[in-house]
């Protein structure tokens, strides 16, 4: 059993706050992803985790061994952590051969010559690079470096991987195929991760719990489905999915008993078992959020009398393969919908509905999500 | 036939003009070397001699070769201890950013631009009450800690290409600070040691004025006093003279010769990130 938990980790660099008061609880097998954008301390967070960095504040356990205690001045070095890193620009050995990279670890730690080749010989059998164990790593591709970075991380069969956007240095096409190998690898392998990205389809795609943090602090943290799904606030709603969520400026009235999104361009009424979540907000101005892929072209032909349609104008249509992404004013109001198709021709006005469901409502003054 | 670049023609014409200028003393040291004193007396000095002789060159080198192998061995030994010592520097300024780091940096910077003159006096004290005054191992000393400023400016330099995720990974992977330094940072730095090497020994080779305040006129003369001293008093030998700047400059060539070839991958090492 090998659980994270962070309790108000702190870190500072000077006077600027890193991170801050982070509290987290990873659990065994678990495959844990740190999101944010650069400079959110998702790096420092694991880097703290690692023990390459000093805490400034608050405690980690990994098992139930306290690594990190700035309180009572416990820093585990690094080796001592049962963790394995993976960088961003792999960090491996330039002067040394593939075997010899992938060997440091256990030679470092007086490994039996033998069993140091056994191993070496398996982890790089796993990961397919056999035929490249004698050669220097100027010799090797982008994606070849990042396996033998792997390869030394696995070799020695660390409690934590702890990895820093390991796939960022790919192209394209290799990200999404070692990003799927990565995932099935740490499923095979059973070891929990702590992965850092700023990549939000990376972190949807290969975690099992997500951490999004912005300026050193922490904004949520919850399953993919989660963050997607109930965002706590506007920028987690921002931050995760593409192409981004619709955002409105509203107020809230209250018009014939029922509740009202007024935009000034247009209105929708709300469902009336939305009312007791809202009632304290009438009045206030709130933010509107929809995802694109909520918004559909409404199939009556009574157009806006129904509560949630909204007439808009058609600026663009941008063909993405599996779907169009429709470009829509209402009035100078932006919205981007994603359909299967439509009929509606460039300029022209079409009627779009909004899936009551999925509308998030969000605190203009905190951004916190209401609703 | 192709009809070359009238400005490329230029080019080569003015490049070895400037050649034929930086190689003209030297070879005017070789052909007086070779001159008896009635040759030097009847022809000019980029003359070729009229009738060759070594004696010049022997005479010197029976005069020198003490003072040469002294020269030799405080400059090897001083090369390699100052090296040593600025790489280490060099590290632990850069990847172990410890308290105060900066402080100790500007210290060492301070140190390059110390005029040697300034530190005669009490350098000559410390010497003699160390008991090292008119020894080898006081020049060691005095030209190891002098070279420490320089080659730690340059190791240091050299270290702050070395992506830091290295020094992260080896962490991670159980090596300790000491281990790092010898298995991943030392290997690494193969070029840039030929270059500082290279650079200290010149610098340490050509040293007059420690030598002949800390070694005059003594058994551990260096070869630079020695060669000042060739000059005489009463007569002017310039055949010997010549000749004893012959040997002189034979070991800094030699390595010149060896090691260019590094020099220049070395030069050029911060400018390709691998």
């Amino acid at each position: 059993m090998v659980s994270i938990t962070l309790e108000n980790l702190t870190k500072m660099y000077g006077n600027t706050i890193a991170v801050k008061d982070v509290n987290l609880q990873i659990k065994d097998k678990e495959f844990f992803v740190f999101l944010g954008p650069s400079g959110c301390g998702k790096t420092t967070t694991l880097l703290a985790i690692a023990g390459l960095i000093k805490a400034d504040a608050g405690e980690i356990w990994i098992g139930d061994e306290l690594v990190t205690s700035a309180e009572k001045g416990i820093h585990k070095p690094p080796q001592e952590r049962g963790i394995a890193m993976v960088f961003q620009d792999y960090a491996i050995y330039p002067h040394m051969t593939v075997f010899d990279n992938i060997a440091f670890p256990l030679t470092i730690s007086k490994v039996k010559k033998d069993e140091i080749k056994e191993r070496v010989k398996k982890t790089a059998e796993l990961l397919g690079i056999s035929q490249l164990l004698n050669r220097k790593p100027r010799q090797l591709s982008g994606g070849q470096r990042q396996r033998v970075a792997l390869g030394r991380a696995i070799v020695r069969r660390p409690k934590v991987f702890l990895m820093d956007e390991p796939l960022a240095n790919l192209d394209a096409k290799l990200r999404v195929q070692t990003r799927t190998e990565l995932k099935k690898l740490q499923l095979e392998l059973g070891v929990t991760t702590v992965y850092v990205t700023h990549d939000q389809v990376e972190a949807m795609t290969m975690a099992d719990k997500i951490m999004v943090l912005r300026d050193g602090l922490v904004e949520q943290i919850g399953t993919p489905d989660d963050l997607y799904n109930h965002p706590s606030n506007t920028f987690v709603a921002g931050f995760i999915g593409s192409p981004e969520m619709n955002f409105i400026d509203c107020t809230l009235v209250e018009e014939r008993e029922k509740l009202c999104l007024d935009a000034k361009e247009f209105k929708i009424s709300l469902p009336a078992e939305t009312f007791p979540k809202l009632k304290s907000y009438i009045g206030e101005e709130v933010i509107m959020g929809i995802r694109p892929e909520d918004i559909y072209e409404s199939k009556s032909v009574k157009g806006t009398t129904q509560d949630n349609a909204v007439k808009m104008t058609l600026d663009l249509i941008e063909p993405v393969g599996p779907f169009l992404l429709l470009h829509l004013r209402a009035g100078r109001i932006p919205f981007v919908a994603t359909v299967k198709q439509t009929r509606a021709k460039l300029g022209q006005e079409v009627v779009m509905e909004m899936d009551f469901d999925k509308i998030h409502i969000f605190d203009k003054k905190t951004a916190k999500a209401i609703l | 036939m192709r009809i070359p670049n009238p400005r490329r023609i230029f080019l080569y014409i003015l490049l070895i003009f400037f050649a034929f200028v930086f190689l003209l003393p030297l070879w005017t040291d070789i052909t007086t070397s070779f001159k008896s004193i009635h040759d030097i007396i009847y022809t000019i000095p980029v003359e070729p001699p009229l009738s060759p002789t070594i004696e010049p060159l022997i005479t010197a080198f029976n005069i020198m070769e003490r003072p040469l192998l002294n020269s030799l061995t405080f400059t090897a030994v001083a090369t390699l201890f100052s090296c040593l010592l600025g790489s280490i520097n060099g590290y632990a300024l850069t990847k172990i950013r410890f308290r105060g780091a900066n402080t100790m940096f500007l210290l060492f910077s301070i140190g390059i631009f110390l005029p040697y003159q300034a530190v005669l006096v009490p350098l000559v004290l410390t010497m003699s009450r160390l008991g090292l005054y008119n020894s080898i191992g006081g020049l060691i000393l005095t030209h190891t800690t002098y070279g420490i400023t320089i080659t730690t400016l340059l190791f240091r330099n050299f270290y702050g290409l070395i992506p830091d995720s290295l020094i992260m990974a080896a962490k991670t992977d159980g090596a300790g600070t000491w281990t790092i330094y010898r298995r991943i940072i030392l290997p690494l730095s193969l070029l840039p040691f030929v270059v500082v090497a290279v650079l200290q020994f010149t610098s340490i080779w050509n040293d007059f004025l420690f030598g002949v305040t800390l070694a005059r006129g003594s058994e551990a003369m260096p070869a630079s006093v020695a060669l000042a001293n060739l000059k005489g008093t009463t007569e002017v030998n310039w055949n010997v003279q010549m000749a004893g700047a012959l040997w002189y400059a034979l070991p800094v060539l030699i390595i010149y010769l060896v090691l260019g070839k590094y020099l220049i991958r070395g030069y050029m090492a911060g400018a390709i990130k691998g």
